[in-house]
């Protein structure tokens, strides 16, 4: 009783907050920026999270999350769109999208792609923002209990589970987390007030700043990655022909694909911490071993845009309870995210939970309010959203120039962050040349400072042994978890080793 | 994986880099009280984690390549999977970028210097000039708009200082 009694305080706390007008309108802008910026290709949610930051200055916190959680969830549902009419993934939640969405765009079924995609993503997200509702408190109750080892050994879970999904190549995606941790050395060390990597420099003291790194590695980035095809650019758009309704028959086939779509993404998203991406490829996997039409996947089966999109939003919701539960990003939107709540002065985690009710209720009370008005703006708006692809690519990317420079500038008011962003901008261009992911670099970034600060706990705890991060379970069992992340993709060819070991061994 | 001159050049600045930041850490100067671990050993540790990575890919790249230890599709299916998107093969239109490289660095420098307004027209406008001038006028309206008229609104309605330039007679 005393659960539930609780339980419906919280709710009622939550909606109050997320209630004020203000707090609404946030809600409805952070959508409906993050749908514009998951429509237009070119923008990811990583790049537009990391633009609007700037935006978020001068607002509560808990103000401040509503709109970022807001465009979270709104690229989403945006990216869904340029993959079934341009067959270009806005983000890389929906490239598994562009499979069978436009394929059924060009068999004149763009319409109700599109709204499988929003009620797709609808149920999941609802499904997640209650989950994160059940179950948030009592996650949050065990982190509690973590202490610096356990903390350390989480975040080095986390960072290896993010790094080893990354990009093609383990020792360029490790590689990019490192740079990122010594990215995040740079200025006063806290605990000796020693300068490190500041050059002499004084605006240097406090280190790079976050978001000059953030814009300058992604949305400078991509204007680079546009400019070297600029001239040649063309895109082909296919228009919503025929009515935007599911038929009986897509109905019946639409509810076990959502079902599916919305548990195992919610699975890879909030309990293994994979991220969006990965789960939309889970769900169409899924869908080609469980589905009952499953050879009409690839040729424009709704299934193959029910799955992923219900996936991706679930797992964006798993992944905001790994941030709010635990402090843990579990996605580079997520870090990005982390990123600017530590700006703005919050440290996400148990303690916030407890600490800050009103905070964590009133950003799952507006989720709930996102969602709905998502489904609202995505389907009977989309033709509105579909205008949008007609804006012409070099005025898009100047308008990303322009707000980078603005969203920097008025962060410390330094020129000097400016060329520093262009510097990024750069690094970020060749990076994305050599393959090397962009997300773990965030990522250490961001963890950096604290990972490095509970390890110096840890051993101050234990008196420099370094065993105490493996003579405690929990932390045992999370370095377990990483080693386990960081093997994964030789695991192959380790099993092919041990078979052949056992093979040779009895012709003694 | 195929081997690439790019990718030789790019692993042998990382392992340079790699050693730089190394030689950083290591002089990193011990605080004024005895600590446990000092503020020196999280760097180094990162410095050789790094120089190792830099060397394994320098290797992969020198001897030809890496085995394949997975197929081509089971790579691809986890590539995609944080922002590691399409990998850039097109040869890049290095004057277009070259020149928008030289218009942001010229931004950077001007926009405490002639402020806000006048580098951000200045920049928008080359930009169109440089890319498509099919829509002149148009683009010309938006580039007023977005660099004067949103001054406008940033100093006046948001209160956010953004600098003047020579325009300072005209601050509100």
């Amino acid at each position: 009783m005393d659960f539930l009694g609780q339980f419906w305080n919280n709710v009622a706390l939550g909606f109050s907050v997320a209630g004020t007008p203000f707090n609404l309108l946030l809600c409805f802008v952070g959508v409906f920026l993050g749908t514009l910026i998951g429509v237009l290709p070119g923008i990811g949610p990583m790049t537009g999270v990391a633009l609007l930051i700037p935006l978020t200055f001068g607002l509560q916190p808990s103000a401040a999350i509503i709109l970022m959680a807001g465009i979270y969830y709104g690229a989403m549902y945006g990216g869904s769109t340029t993959s079934i009419l341009v067959n270009t993934p806005g983000e890389s939640s929906s490239v598994v999208t562009c499979l069978d969405g436009y394929q059924m765009a060009k068999k004149g079924r763009a319409g109700p792609a599109l709204a499988a995609a929003a009620i797709g993503s609808f149920v999941a997200g609802t499904f997640a923002t209650l989950m994160l509702m059940l179950f948030g408190p009592w996650v949050a109750g065990i982190a509690l209990n973590f202490g610096p080892p356990e903390f350390f050994s989480l975040m080095v879970a986390g960072l290896t589970v993010v790094t080893s999904l990354a990009g093609r190549s383990l020792v360029k995606a490790l590689f990019a987390t490192l740079f990122g941790l010594a990215i995040a050395t740079m200025g006063i060390d806290n605990q000796s007030a020693v300068p490190r990597f500041t050059f002499g420099n004084p605006e240097l003291l406090d280190g790079l700043e976050f978001l000059v790194v953030a814009i300058g590695l992604f949305a400078l980035c991509e204007v680079f990655v546009n400019l070297a095809d600029m001239k040649e650019a063309v895109q082909e758009r296919l228009s919503i022909k025929g009515s935007l309704w599911l038929t009986k028959e897509d109905w019946k086939r639409f509810v076990p694909s959502c079902i599916r779509g919305t548990l195992s993404g919610f699975f890879v998203g909030g309990i293994a911490g994979a991220g969006a991406a990965v789960a939309s490829f889970v769900s169409y996997g899924l869908e080609k071993k469980a589905g009952k039409y499953r050879d009409e996947l690839g040729k424009g089966a709704i299934e193959g845009v029910t799955g992923p999109e219900s996936a991706n939003n679930a797992a964006a919701g798993g992944a905001l309870i790994h941030l709010l539960c635990l402090g843990i990003p579990g996605s580079g939107t997520t870090a990005i995210m982390l990123g600017a709540l530590l700006m703005i002065g919050l440290q996400p985690g148990p303690l916030l939970f407890t600490q800050q009710p009103a905070f964590v209720w009133g950003l799952i009370a507006s989720m709930y309010i996102g969602n709905i008005m998502l489904l609202v703006l995505n389907l009977p708006l989309v033709g509105m959203w579909v205008k949008l692809l007609d804006i012409p690519l070099y005025l898009l990317t100047l308008f990303i120039i322009m707000f980078s420079f603005l969203g920097v500038y008025t962060m410390n008011n330094s020129a000097q962050d400016l060329l520093l962003m262009v510097v990024f901008g750069v690094i970020g261009y060749l990076m994305k040349r050599l393959d090397i992911p962009a997300a773990p670099v965030i990522l250490g970034i961001v963890l950096g400072k604290l990972m490095e600060e509970k390890m110096r706990q840890s051993l101050v705890i234990s008196d420099g042994s370094v065993m105490i991060f493996l003579n405690r379970p929990i932390s045992l069992f999370l370095l377990f978890l990483a080693v386990v992340a960081i093997t994964n993709p030789y695991w192959k060819q380790i099993g092919r080793a041990i078979r052949r070991l056992f093979r040779e061994a009895p012709a003694r | 994986m195929k081997e690439n001159r790019e990718e030789r050049i790019a692993s042998v600045v990382l392992i340079v880099f790699s050693a730089a930041y190394l030689v950083g850490a290591y002089y990193i100067p011990m605080p004024i009280f005895k600590q446990q671990l000092g503020p020196g050993a999280f760097p180094i540790a990162i410095g050789i984690g790094m120089l190792t990575l830099a060397c394994i890919y320098a290797w992969q790249q020198f001897r030809g390549g890496t085995k394949e230890k997975e197929t081509e599709e089971e790579i691809e299916k986890r590539a995609t999977i944080i922002g590691a998107e399409e990998k850039i093969e097109k040869k890049a239109d290095l004057k277009t970028m070259g020149f928008m490289l030289v218009m942001m660095v010229f931004y950077a420098f001007a926009f405490e210097r002639l402020g806000y307004a006048i580098s951000t027209f200045v920049v928008f406008m080359a930009g169109v000039l440089y890319l498509d001038r099919r829509h002149l006028v148009r683009d010309a309206v938006i580039a007023v708009i977005f660099s004067f008229v949103l001054y406008y609104i940033f100093s006046v309605f948001l209160r956010v200082n953004l600098p003047a330039g020579p325009l300072k007679f005209l601050e509100f």
